[in-house]
């Protein structure tokens, strides 16, 4: 699995949609999508910088690591 | 006019027309072009015609071929889609074509030497190609990590 990015937990807590939120952080529904569904493959820390302003976080709320499955 | 990729891109699309045309008037007028080369060359084909006309009809096929894989290919520069793996197909199917017209030209070396230096530069043009080809994939994954860099 790796890293995993639990948006939809913090964007509950917060009571945020997708498109503000991708709005307040500067990009694209889409490439939140991306993030949301575990598809990214690296996240800048100015976008992680951002998310963390925009849900009153720290990274460790948003990031998780899951070791590979054997 | 200020000359940028998308004329460069014009161009080379011009060029393979070109060549198309070219390529099917020869497979069209192969008989009388065979008839005047060796009547009007100093090459020792006297009683060779047939084969001469046998490896220009062989090498129709990978001819156009290679001249449809890059109309495609250059199509999808038009449209922005540079480095995504139907291009790298593209240039496989380029690489493999040239391949065949070296294996075509090898075979027709036995009856005219030259055609021996003709095989190994079409050999070349296809290891070329498929470098190209090597790159292009490296940069496919490179693209694909950008994209999904949020």
């Amino acid at each position: 699995m790796g890293i995993v990015v639990n948006l939809d937990v913090m964007m509950a807590k917060r009571k945020i949609t997708a498109g503000e939120l991708a709005d307040r952080v500067g990009i694209t529904p889409a490439n939140l999508s991306i993030l949301k569904n575990n598809k990214a493959k690296a996240v800048r820390f100015s976008t992680l910088a951002a998310l963390c302003r925009a849900l009153d976080c720290q990274p460790a709320d948003l990031l998780e690591y899951e070791p590979d499955p054997e | 006019m200020k000359w940028n990729e998308k004329y460069s891109i014009r161009l080379s699309k011009v060029c393979v027309a070109l060549f198309a045309l070219t390529v099917a008037a020869l497979a069209l007028t192969a008989p009388w072009v065979v008839d005047w080369f060796v009547k009007f060359s100093r090459a020792m084909l006297l009683g060779r015609e047939h084969f001469l006309l046998v490896s220009i009809y062989a090498a129709v096929p990978p001819a156009l071929a290679v001249l449809w894989l890059l109309w495609q290919l250059l199509g999808n520069l038009q449209k922005g889609r540079v480095f995504i793996p139907q291009n790298a197909a593209y240039l496989r199917g380029v690489s493999w074509c040239c391949i065949a017209a070296a294996g075509i030209c090898l075979a027709s070396g036995l009856y005219y030497l030259p055609f021996l230096l003709v095989a190994v530069l079409a050999g070349f043009m296809a290891l070329i190609v498929r470098v190209v080809k090597n790159v292009f994939e490296q940069a496919i994954i490179l693209q694909d990590d950008a994209d999904y860099t949020i």
